[in-house]
């Protein structure tokens, strides 16, 4: 039954978002503990840090599969939709602030802060796209 | 693009949801491409006409 609020696309998605999003949780917690506790080195160090940035990677895919699996042409036109106005922002918020950085001494910002900056203005977008089209 | 998917939906007293159903597409999608916010792709153009029974020109015209 696709004419329900969730298709089964958009299932899929929701359950690969919550499973990358524990992943996110548990990699971080991990890392950072190991971190804290244990000042690991080299090769371990690499890898602790690059865990929770695979989970965030697999979130991003999982939003792609999404887009190739959705099988209703206007839930996906709203999903690029919201992405587009997600990148653009990201990308305004970010090179806005890196002048300001760079000339007025704005505190810097660390470049982990993009990915939740993306998903907080795809967000809106996506919500303001929803009233639009109710 | 103007559209009589109101009219065609009218007289075999479909819903949005009961068109949604039918085209396995979101009621949202039947109410943006009904209200001419979305302009539907053609396959979803020819399963509308087949859903209909007619040919997509009697159910999209280019007129504003």
């Amino acid at each position: 039954m696709t004419c329900s609020t969730k298709s089964p696309a958009k299932r899929r998605y929701l359950r690969r978002f919550l499973v990358t999003m524990m992943l996110y949780v548990l990699f971080l917690v991990t890392a950072v503990l190991v971190f804290v506790h244990h000042h690991p080195t080299g090769p371990l160090a690499w890898l602790l840090a690059l865990l929770p940035a695979l989970a965030i990677i697999g979130q991003i895919a999982a939003f792609g599969m999404y887009l190739a699996e959705e099988k209703d042409e206007f839930q996906v036109v709203l999903g690029v939709q919201s992405m587009l106005w997600g990148i653009g922002g990201t990308l305004s918020v970010t090179v806005v602030w890196g002048f300001l950085e760079g000339f007025v001494n704005l505190q810097h910002m660390n470049l982990i802060w993009v990915y939740p900056i993306y998903c907080a203005l795809s967000g809106i977008a996506f919500a303001l796209l929803q009233l639009r089209y109710k | 693009m103007k559209n009589r998917l109101r009219v065609l939906r009218a007289e075999r007293d479909w819903s949005q949801a009961d068109l949604a159903e039918r085209l396995e597409v979101s009621r949202q999608s039947v109410n943006a491409i009904e209200t001419g916010k979305f302009d539907p792709s053609l396959p979803l153009a020819f399963k509308l006409a087949k859903l209909f029974g007619t040919n997509i020109e009697a159910i999209f015209s280019d007129e504003s």
